[in-house]
Formats: structure tokens, C-alpha cells, sequence
């Protein structure tokens, strides 16, 4: 009996510290949101509990469109333009319900996964849909997860998001023909059941790059740097345009000044990671100590780092706006450190997840006769873009969704002043380079032409070595 | 006389089976009743919760929940095992998950070469496992000739292990058609599933097979017999005639065979991408997990085999939770872990008490 009481007391005794811990846990999370920082957890709490409250408040919230493109063909300019005309409200879907299945990073890192829910649940409300969301802890959870799904036949249509579920996608795709797949980033040409999103981010990249080169000349930096998550080829899109960017720059600045200038050092870091902000700060002070003063953000949550570091340097210097600078990725991150990230290469996530499920719905109602196959987004389409001080008023609104306290009227003020302290001039360029790209990307730079770059995609781990070579960036 | 006696002992074990059930059933309840509770003011219903978690994996009436189930209790088990081993051998061998690491490096390895077809599996388990069993046996050098702590060195050398395996991926073995992983192991070195369109192989058979060899070892051979009391008491262990150095020295290379063998069923066992994947996405984690499950089944193999199939429910039952309950990931995470954490407390707690006691009995 001695043994029991004491198996007994141990358990709980076990008891009693978790329940230590919970306390602790509350009490920490109640301190939080006092302070207005809330923990994770409960910030997808919020999230998934009112993410139906979450469109309606935003879509009110939107500043004022006036025209209802949808995503397909035109361009839209805010996330949250209003419902686009194709939902006919007498047509039932057979299945009801939309699955997004994000990879190992999941929600929360204020772009690329983040942008992939926003696009989910704006489908869902404007058709009538369920959403379901689905996280991976591991690369073992691809599999089961998509699996899982598609067994069920609710599903319009699952999206996978992410390059890295590639392969899972093509085998359950294989073994579940009824069902409709949308994959973001990866490439499955040749499944008639599975819709390939692909970005042109290199055409994103090659506006930020250029705003990279101006800029840092025009603060006479000798370096500009991009830090980078795991090495996959989708971010050698991003490398590629970024660097031709970073050139044609320089050529621009040369043009429009008449000064003689030394070429720029570049500087690249592959992180390993897209969800650890703690070695994007280190690699970026690195960047930063090697006389960088723009680091372009590729790499999810691992780039809040990035902008950190940016913010910790420039304010060690007593500046409350930069250089140095970063640039955001995905979404308009323009925000999370105002003054500090002088702006963003918009890649719509949330267009493309959009677009699958409109797709879906298409193919479903007899629109269309096929609904797999490759959907390339670009400047063009509204695919990709380079953030412009309107967009940070519903990406505001979107982070207040999220859980996130901000004081709108400041940080557009903040942003405005950091804008404006650029030389109107080189926004100009910006612009005129976006045109130019959408109509002739025959330009050329260091004797590389921008729709070589094009020709090359996808690329692999040697082309990329050689426009590193061509564009003059180390080779690491 | 003699049955009398022998009944008797019958009895003591029964009453000590008895009573650990009855500890395990405890601890279930606590952890369960917590998570849910969490759950609950989380504003999340709890009941439609964990039943979504027990259709999702230990649901009779669908077999491909059960293969998810066993398919995610493998790696769990083997690297159990290795914590299970070092407890015996009175080691805190921590060092499953670098061990798993070299394991699988083992098994690409081998995929990289050009052999005939049915060479592949078998020289991928031995250079997995040998791999696996050498980085073990750092640790059990450093221990044994230098004194060095096992907790700190396994530790280190988990991350050593990573960074050597994660460079392997990069620089030596990348897939040429996709840089983030490595080359796959071709089919025929693959494990045949057990079932067809679920993630279940072979690799469940041999995660078995393995524990019952290392029962069978620990309780029924003299090198067994030998880690037991070296663990028990190394200075009665030396008195009695045994060598502790060289038994841990004997623990530290099965633990690692045992952690290898969970390496490279990872990449000769699981679809679909069959190699190892950027930042080791398909690895990281089951050798922490594992020091779970060992201490839940009692650092004893037979009881390893329940406590990572328990481990592998939970892991296969966070897809329901989310898709039906609705309960986002970090949320499952938290639950997972409070109920792993009940679980695992008694035996902890046992553990560090039993430590402290010899510590205060070596000072005196």
C-alpha cells in the first residue's frame, strides 16, 4: 500500500507543477495582453475565432476601391478589394469546404503563410465556404496531412502551400484523381487535378533591387545584402532579380547624377530557416558590420530578425529612420518597423489562393474543361508588386486582425517622412522599371537581359551561380 | 514450500504491475483533464477535440489512421530505446537525436552509391547504424577516459551532428533536381510499405524486431545482465567483478545502433520523399521525443512499445484536432505536450530521486 501512496503522491505531485506552469502561462498571457503583446497561441486563438469577423471588418475598413477586379485578370490593388463579380449565389458547390495546408512555418510570420490565409478566407466568405486549416510540425506531416484531407471528399479543393509539399502533392494527387489540388510555389505541370501558383518573383525582386541600388548610392554604402531562408529554388527567383535589380540601379543613379560610382558589394546569407528570427538578426548584424545598408528580407518569420537588426543599428546610431534600411517580403511589411524598412516586394499569396479556389469552383460549375495546369502571377497580373504607401493602411488593418496593437496614424506618418526622405526621383525609376518590365523585359544589364534571367527559370543551383557571376555578386 | 515462495513472488510482481497501471492511469487522466481545460479556455470544446484525436488515430473502423498511427510510434521507438539503454547502463544518454542524424547520413550515404539493386538495404542499415553507433561512442569515450558529463557531450554533439549532416545535404549528397534535400534513396533500397496508400513499412517490423533483441539482451545475457548492474551500482558492479567502463562503454554503441536504425528507416521507410530534407525537417525532433517515451514506458523495451504508439496516436491525431476541432497547431502542441508531461513525471521524478540517492550515498 506504501508503494501505491507513493506512486500516487508522485503523479500528483507532477499534477501540481503542471498546473504551477499553466498558472505561470495565464498569468504571463493576462500580463501580455495588458501590455498589448499576446502570446502565440492565443493570438491564433483570435484568429481562427473570428476569422469570419476578420474579412467583414477589414473589406470595411479597405480604403475605398472603386472598381471589383477579380484576381485573375487584373491587378488588384488591395488584399481586400471587394468580392469580384464571378460568385453566382444560385450555384451550390458540391463540397463545401476549402482546405489550406501550410508547411513547417505556419501562421504568424506576417507574410508568405500569413497572405496564404488571408487569400483563404477571403474565398471562403465571398463563396460561401468553409475554410479549414491544416499546420505540418514536421516534413513526415505532408503526407498525412493531404492524405487525411483528401480522403474525406469535402474538399473543393485542398491547397498546399508551399514548395516544399511538392512531392507530396504529386503522390496523393495521384491516388485521389477526384480531388482538386492547388500548390503554391511548387511545379506540377502535368497533373489534371492539380493547379500550380507560381510567382514571378523575380520581377518583384528586380523593383526592390533597383530601389536597393539607388538608394544605397545615394547614401554612399558600399554594400547591400539579402538574407535568405532555406535553400530552395523558388528564392533563386528572388536572388536573381534582386541582383539584376541592384545593377540596373547603379546604371540609373550613374544616368541621373552623372557620377562616377563603384559597383556595389553584395552580400547573401542563407539562413537554413524560415522560422528563426534569432539567425536572421545575426546574419543580418553581419551583413550589417560588412557595410551593408539595405538587407532585402527572403526568409518567412526568420526575417523578423532582419528587421530588428536593421532597427537595433539605426537606432544605435540615433537615427529613428534609416539607412541602414530592409525590405520586406510578401506582404507589405512596411509597418512592423516603421522608418526602418524603406519597403516591400509584394508577392499575392493571397491572390493565388483566391484564384485556385475561384478555379475550382469554375471547373466545378462547368466553366471550365480543365482545371489543372500552371498559373504563372507577375507584375502583370497583380501577382507581384512593390509596395506603395497606400497598401499600408489595409496591411494595418490586417495585423490589428492578427492580434497586433498599432497606432495607424503614426506609423503612416513615420513611413510617409521615410519615404519622402528618398529623392522623388528614384521612386520615379521604380515605377518606370515596373512598366518597362511588364511590356519589354528585354532590358539588359552587365550584359544580361532580363528576360534571359526569365528564359532560365526554373532555376537550379548552377544557373544561379552564374548570374551570381554575371551580376558580380561573390560567389559565397 | 518452494510454489508457496514462488506464488508469492507472483504476487509482489503482479501487485507492482498493479500499481504502476494504476500510476499510469492517473497520470492520463491528470494530463488529459489539464490539456483540456486548457483547451476549453482557449475557447476550443475539448470532447469534440480529443474525440477528433481518436478518430484520427486509433480509430477501428479506419486502418489508415492505425498505419499513421504505428508509422509515426517507429522512429519514437528505436530512439527510446537508446534512453532506455543508457538509464539501465545509469547514463543519461541524450544524444538519440544527433545519433538518428548520422543514421540517416549513413543510409544516403550508400544511396549515393551505384550497386546492384538488393545490396542497398541491407549495406544502408549497416553503415547507418555503424555511423550511428561511432558518434555514440564519442560520448561513451569521452565519459569513460575523460569523465566527461554524457547530458553536456550528447548535447553538443547533437548540434555537431546536425550541422555535419545539414553541410552533407548542402555540399556533398544534394538532389540534383531539387537542392532542398538530398538524393533519394532509389526504390529498390525503399522498405515496402505494409499497406498500400498509407505511410506504414517495413521499418514498424524491424522497430519491433529491434526491441525484443534488446530485451532480450538487457534481461537474458551476461552483457545485459552486466549494463544492469553496472547502472544499479557501479561500485558493487566493479566489486562483483564487472567492468563498468567498458559496459557503458557497450551502452553507448547499442543505444546508438538502436537511434541509427530510427535514421535510416526515416529514409528507406517514409514516403514520399525517401532522403533527408532541408534544415532535417524529416528528422529533427524524434530523438527528443523518444526520451518521452522512454520514460513513460518505464525505460523497460516492453513497455517502450505502448508509450510510442501512444506517442504516435498523439502525433497523427493533431490532424483531426485541426481539422475538425478546428484547434490550431501551437494549441495541439501545448496539449500534446502537458499529457506527454504528465506521463513522463513519474518516471522523471524516480529518476532524479534515485540519482540524488546514490550522489548522497557515494558522499557518505
Amino acid at each position: 500500500m506504501r508503494k501505491l501512496y507513493k506512486a500516487i503522491s508522485t503523479s500528483a505531485l507532477a499534477a501540481i507543477f503542471i498546473v504551477l506552469i499553466i498558472v505561470v502561462g495565464i498569468a504571463a498571457y493576462y500580463a501580455g495582453t495588458m501590455a498589448g503583446a499576446p502570446t502565440t497561441i492565443t493570438q491564433t486563438v483570435t484568429q481562427t475565432v473570428t476569422s469570419t469577423v476578420t474579412v467583414t471588418t477589414t473589406v470595411a475598413a479597405s480604403p475605398t476601391p472603386t472598381t471589383t477586379p477579380s484576381p485573375t485578370t487584373t491587378p488588384s490593388p488591395s488584399p481586400t478589394t471587394t468580392p469580384s463579380p464571378s460568385p453566382t449565389p444560385t450555384y451550390k458547390p458540391p463540397r463545401k469546404k476549402i482546405a489550406v495546408v501550410y508547411d513547417i512555418g505556419g501562421r504568424g510570420d506576417l507574410s508568405f503563410n500569413d497572405m496564404a490565409y488571408l487569400g483563404g478566407s477571403r474565398a471562403a466568405k465571398d463563396f460561401g465556404l468553409e475554410l479549414v486549416e491544416v499546420q505540418s510540425k514536421t516534413e513526415a506531416d505532408y503526407l498525412p496531412n493531404l492524405r487525411s484531407l483528401a480522403r474525406t471528399g469535402e474538399y473543393l479543393v485542398i491547397v498546399a502551400v508551399g514548395f516544399l509539399m511538392t512531392d507530396a502533392v504529386k503522390q496523393v494527387a495521384d491516388e485521389y484523381p477526384d480531388q482538386l489540388f492547388a500548390i503554391i510555389d511548387g511545379y506540377i505541370p502535368d497533373k489534371p487535378n492539380v493547379l500550380s501558383v507560381l510567382f514571378k518573383e523575380h520581377e518583384g525582386s528586380a523593383l526592390v533591387g533597383a530601389l536597393a541600388g539607388m538608394v544605397a548610392h545615394y547614401f554612399n554604402c558600399s554594400a547591400v545584402g539579402v538574407v535568405l531562408g532555406m535553400e530552395i529554388p523558388v528564392l533563386y527567383k528572388f536572388e536573381a532579380g534582386y541582383y539584376w535589380g541592384i545593377r540596373y540601379g547603379e546604371e540609373i543613379y550613374k544616368e541621373y547624377t552623372g557620377k562616377e560610382i563603384k559597383p556595389l558589394n553584395v552580400l547573401w546569407t542563407y539562413t537554413g530557416a524560415f522560422n528563426d528570427p534569432a539567425r536572421g538578426k545575426t546574419a543580418t548584424e553581419a551583413q550589417l558590420a560588412q557595410g551593408a545598408c539595405i538587407v532585402y528580407n527572403v526568409a518567412g518569420a526568420t526575417g523578423l530578425g532582419i528587421f530588428e537588426a536593421v532597427e537595433e543599428a539605426g537606432k544605435a546610431q540615433g537615427r529613428d529612420m534609416g539607412p541602414p534600411f530592409a525590405i520586406g517580403v510578401d506582404s507589405d511589411q512596411d509597418w512592423i518597423k516603421p522608418g526602418f524598412i524603406i519597403a516591400s516586394m509584394m508577392k499575392r499569396v493571397d491572390v493565388g489562393v483566391y484564384t485556385a479556389v475561384q478555379r475550382a469552383l469554375d471547373y466545378y460549375a462547368g466553366k471550365l474543361d480543365k482545371y489543372g495546369g500552371v498559373l504563372e502571377l507577375g507584375l502583370k497580373e497583380g501577382g507581384v508588386g512593390i509596395s506603395k504607401l497606400e497598401d499600408l493602411e489595409t496591411f494595418l488593418a490586417i495585423a490589428e486582425q492578427a492580434g497586433r496593437k498599432v497606432n495607424k496614424t503614426e506609423i503612416i506618418e513615420k513611413v510617409k517622412k521615410m519615404r519622402e526622405s528618398i529623392p522623388a526621383w528614384i521612386w520615379e525609376e521604380v515605377d518606370k522599371l515596373a512598366e518597362k518590365l511588364k511590356t519589354t523585359p528585354d532590358v539588359a544589364v552587365w550584359g544580361l537581359k532580363f528576360s534571359d534571367i526569365e528564359k532560365m527559370i526554373p532555376l537550379d543551383a548552377n544557373e544561379i551561380k552564374q548570374i551570381r557571376e554575371k551580376l558580380g555578386v561573390p560567389a559565397g | 514450500m518452494g510454489s508457496l515462495s514462488s506464488l508469492k513472488g507472483k504476487l509482489v510482481l503482479l501487485k507492482g504491475t498493479l500499481e504502476k497501471l494504476v500510476e499510469i492511469i492517473f497520470a492520463i487522466i491528470v494530463g488529459f483533464v489539464i490539456a483540456g481545460l486548457m483547451m476549453y479556455m482557449g475557447g476550443f470544446d475539448p470532447i469534440k477535440a480529443y474525440a477528433a484525436m481518436f478518430e484520427t488515430s486509433l480509430s477501428l473502423t479506419d486502418p489508415y489512421y492505425i498505419a499513421m498511427t504505428l508509422s509515426f510510434a517507429t522512429p519514437v521507438m528505436l530512439t527510446a530505446l537508446t534512453f532506455a539503454i543508457g538509464v539501465r547502463a545509469g547514463l543519461f544518454n541524450i544524444g538519440a537525436e544527433g545519433q538518428m542524424y548520422m543514421g540517416a547520413l549513413g543510409a544516403v550515404i550508400v544511396a549515393s552509391w551505384t550497386l546492384p539493386g538488393p545490396l542497398y538495404l541491407p549495406l544502408a542499415f549497416i553503415v547507418g547504424s555503424l555511423l550511428a553507433a561511432a558518434w555514440g561512442l564519442i560520448a561513451g569515450l569521452l565519459k569513460v577516459l575523460r569523465g566527461v558529463n554524457e547530458v553536456v557531450s550528447t548535447i553538443m554533439l547533437n548540434w555537431i551532428a546536425f550541422w555535419i549532416v545539414e553541410y552533407a545535404r548542402v555540399y556533398v549528397y544534394p538532389n540534383p533536381i531539387d537542392a532542398s534535400k538530398t538524393i533519394s534513396m532509389p526504390p529498390p533500397g525503399r522498405l515496402p510499405l505494409l499497406i498500400r496508400g498509407t505511410e506504414l513499412s517495413v521499418s514498424f517490423i524491424i522497430a519491433i524486431i529491434t526491441v525484443f533483441i534488446v530485451y532480450y539482451l538487457l534481461w537474458h545475457m551476461v552483457l545485459g545482465y552486466e549494463i544492469r548492474a553496472t547502472g544499479l551500482n557501479p561500485t558493487a558492479a566493479r566489486y562483483g567483478g564487472i567492468n563498468p567502463k567498458k559496459t557503458m562503454l557497450w551502452a553507448f554503441i547499442i543505444g546508438g545502433i538502436a537511434a541509427g536504425l530510427a535514421g535510416v528507416s526515416e529514409i528507406t521507410g517514409r514516403p514520399p520523399s525517401y532522403a533527408i530534407t532541408t534544415g532535417l525537417s524529416n528528422l529533427f525532433g524524434y530523438g527528443f521525443d523518444g526520451i518521452a517515451v522512454s520514460l513513460i514506458g518505464a525505460n523497460h523495451p516492453l513497455g517502450i512499445i505502448p508509450a510510442a504508439i501512444f506517442i504516435g496516436a498523439l502525433s497523427a491525431g493533431s490532424r483531426g484536432m485541426q481539422t475538425t476541432a478546428g484547434v490550431p497547431l501551437e494549441m495541439v502542441k501545448a496539449v500534446q505536450g502537458i499529457i506527454v508531461w504528465a506521463l513522463a513525471m513519474p518516471g522523471l521524478i524516480r529518476l532524479i530521486r534515485r540519482r540524488m540517492i546514490r550522489r548522497r550515498g557515494v558522499e557518505l
